[in-house]
């Protein structure tokens, strides 16, 4: 019910596939989507792979509640080994393609091998086919969709790279209807295969186990939904709505590569400045009735007929603040050329405020950057730099490799302006002023992410769930909170949930839910189990790619104080990060170094993938 | 009386939402092919909303098309009996606003959710793309 019972294999070295059945039991375990690619990934993959070889694989799955109708709930998660982290690689997307493979009957497309020549996977109703995609290479991502919807049909879901995917820029994404699978660089994988897109249209029927319990459930939530707080602020300013909060009240937005944690010139860069003129509609996910998605179209000037669904509060932070950047029109041209390139608009933006930050440093010089003035503020340079990324062109090809390779092939102490944590560029929290969240870049999965713990809303308020009173000026008690968290967050991923609705819904509010769609029932504390069984399964995975405790460390600057604002004066010391991350491991039950003893998977049921 | 639903493309999110929800109170499935509503995403601003109107914005070419009597208007809706319904495709051709479509042998479009009269569509449209015209 509501799940379809099967998974797609596909090889693209001998273009060979084949169904499997997924059991009962493994859906009782894993849910679907976050679940079903932690399960698949520790299962067929032992970590050794090169992300860019044929043995990696590319996995996606739709969240349990896609194609339930329970409003929020549309979400779809791609997984594979990350190029950027060479570890735990997962971006989670609103496309209407986990809806499409799901009625075309899989709950997860696993797929292995390498093309030789361009090519794209089109399955129509579970026909699995490779066919040539030369004529789509170099072509941007809304071109690739456009030319599949005309040549297969205009009701197949596309989800495919650009020129980012092609060139293998580590943190290139997978595009569906101009949403992203944004992190870890999935869609440089995909390009690693060959793979330009995947078309897939699906006719079957999605059945629940209570079809007017169901329906009532989703006229009952989308009611809960639009009464709040979250609907107002999202859909009136999108997810960039606290952004002058965060700028005023908090002092956490990183600025200038993390020099500050105010951005001054934030005047255009604030949604209630550009959306009245910039918006002319809102944009959502599927199945999603609170949208925080903005219809962004200029009609003048040089950047006119630039349309984008943006821009993002993290788009604001990395293509504007973090690149000292204050012109609304240059982020949203950059945004719209990530989305163009496929490429993911936190680590390009981290990678530019980097790249800035060696030149006005003397580091990089104009010989570097092919004549470019790259000083924080060129609105201009940071329109240009996303193109020379996506083409591997001059300093481009460098900033490509993402922040922490950067720095090494650089040199010269680059080292020190590298924001990253285990390769990953970090989004727009400050955390040397948001403690919890220093933790939870350090423990994500995925590297230095908010997601996975969603952790910022409670350290920046003090409260969420069974929280109340935390502190986030303070290193002490973090371990167990981010813990639960991340166990909290991965039960979103499961379930295709939107994360800007886990006031809402928390936890319980999905026992009903999943009674009426899958007839079982599920308290808090089993999801919450579920949730420990995944971000156990993720961090497993980790250590087989060869994850080390030493590795996990905050980057140079976060010893650096704030120099002003409210969270003036505070950073985060060595005590304070070796601590916390003990207080973490002590509260998973892991040992000191980070590794995961026996018994603990053998009480969480995955004793199956131990091997170390 | 609910005469027909009017659309707003420019509000329309692309959420297809309405889709879901119609299938799921007249299928007791999820299936937007299954649904009385159908939305286009059209570049990555717009969107085109597909629904019948009743005979406001068309002169019934459907019933006329319909050479089994299975298009039937009652109170003002029109509607498919789908146990007549011989899935010939005439009504989709005919249709001037593509707002009737075939889907596994039967042809599909919307009936103002007549069985409780409050279209589901028009209930779970949360940026009010869709509204009642009584």
């Amino acid at each position: 019910m509501s799940v379809m019972g099967k998974a797609l294999f596909v090889d693209l070295s001998n273009k060979k596939t084949k169904e499997e059945k997924v059991e009962r039991e493994i859906y009782r375990k894993f849910l679907a989507g976050d679940g079903l690619g932690a399960y698949y990934m520790n299962k067929l993959l032992d970590g050794k792979e090169d992300p860019f070889g044929p043995s990696n694989v590319l996995i996606v799955a739709p969240g349990l509640l896609v194609g339930s109708s329970i409003p929020t709930c549309g979400k779809t998660v791609f997984f594979a080994k990350s190029p950027l982290t060479e570890g735990w690689g997962e971006g989670v997307f609103g496309g209407s393609f986990g809806l499409a493979l799901k009625q075309a009957g899989y709950d997860a497309l696993i797929i292995r091998g390498k093309s030789r020549e361009p090519s794209y996977l089109l399955i129509d109703d579970g026909s699995p086919e490779i066919k040539s995609a030369e004529h789509l290479w170099s072509k941007s991502t809304r071109e690739t969709a456009d030319i599949l919807k005309k040549d297969e049909g205009k009701d197949f879901s596309i989800a495919c790279i650009g020129l980012g995917g092609e060139n293998l820029v580590r943190y290139a994404i997978i595009d569906c209807d101009d949403r992203q699978a944004g992190r870890g660089g999935l869609g440089a994988v995909m390009g690693s295969k060959k793979l330009k897109a995947i078309a897939v249209r699906g006719t079957k029927d999605i059945e629940v186990t209570d079809p007017e319990k169901v329906l009532r459930l989703t006229m009952e939530w989308y009611k809960k939904l639009v009464e709040s707080q979250a609907y107002r602020d999202d859909t009136l300013y999108g997810t960039g709505e606290f952004l002058e909060w965060m700028n005023r009240e908090r002092g956490t937005f990183p600025t200038r590569n993390w020099r500050e944690g105010v951005f001054k010139e934030r005047k255009e860069i604030d949604p209630y400045y550009w959306v009245p003129r910039y918006s002319i509609k809102n944009l959502a996910c599927i199945q999603c009735v609170k949208p925080c998605g903005k219809a962004f179209v200029i009609k003048e000037g040089k950047y006119r007929d630039t349309k984008l669904d943006g821009v993002e509060y993290e788009t604001l932070f990395a293509l504007g603040g973090n690149c000292g950047n204050p012109s609304i029109e240059a982020v949203a041209k950059a945004n719209e050329l990530c989305d163009l390139y496929g490429l993911d608009t936190i680590s390009t933006g981290g990678c530019i405020g980097f790249a800035m930050d060696l030149y006005e440093n003397g580091i990089l010089t104009k010989k570097d950057t092919g004549g470019i003035e790259l000083k924080f503020g060129n609105s201009e340079a940071v329109v240009k730099l996303v193109e020379l990324i996506a083409k591997r062109e001059g300093i481009g090809d460098v900033l490509a490799e993402g922040v922490k390779r950067a720095a090494k092939i650089i040199g010269k102490g680059a080292e020190r302006y590298a924001v990253h944590v285990r390769g990953m560029e970090p989004p727009a929290y400050d955390v040397r002023g948001i403690k919890g969240m220093a933790l939870a870049f350090m423990t994500s999965p995925r590297g230095a992410c908010h997601l996975r713990s969603g952790a910022y809303a409670l350290e920046l308020t003090g409260k969420f769930w069974k929280y109340e009173g935390v502190d986030r000026l303070s290193s002490k008690n973090k371990g167990k909170e981010i813990a639960d968290m991340e166990n909290f967050m991965a039960v979103y991923d499961c379930l295709g949930a939107c994360k800007f609705s886990r006031s809402l819904f928390l936890l319980d509010g999905f026992s009903d839910i999943l009674e009426a769609v899958i007839g079982e029932r599920y308290t808090e504390d089993d999801l919450l189990k579920i949730g420990e069984r995944i971000c156990n399964l993720k961090h497993l995975f980790n250590l087989k790619c060869g994850w080390k405790k030493e590795d996990v460390k905050l980057p140079p600057k976060m010893r650096i104080p704030i120099p002003e604002g409210a969270s003036k004066g505070s950073f985060v010391s060595e005590k304070e990060e070796k601590e916390m991350l003990l207080d973490y491991f002590k509260a998973r039950g892991w040992e000191e170094d980070g590794k995961i003893p026996r018994e603990k998977l053998e009480e969480l049921g995955i004793a199956e993938f131990f091997d170390h | 009386m609910v005469k027909y639903i009017k659309t707003y493309p420019e509000r329309c999110t692309g959420c297809r939402e309405c889709e879901q929800v119609c299938s799921l109170f007249h299928w007791k499935v999820v299936n937007p092919y299954r649904a009385g509503i159908r939305i286009e995403r059209k570049g990555v601003v717009e969107h085109f909303q597909y629904i019948c109107s009743h005979g406001v914005n068309c002169s019934f070419e459907c019933m006329e098309a319909c050479k089994f009597g299975a298009i039937k208007k009652e109170k003002g809706i029109v509607f498919i009996d789908h146990n007549t319904c011989t899935g010939c495709g005439a009504c989709t051709r005919a249709c001037p606003n593509q707002a009737v479509w075939l889907f596994d042998g039967k042809a599909y479009k919307c009936d103002l959710c007549m069985e409780d009269g409050n279209p589901k569509c028009v209930e779970v449209c949360s940026q009010k793309a869709l509204e009642v015209v009584e």
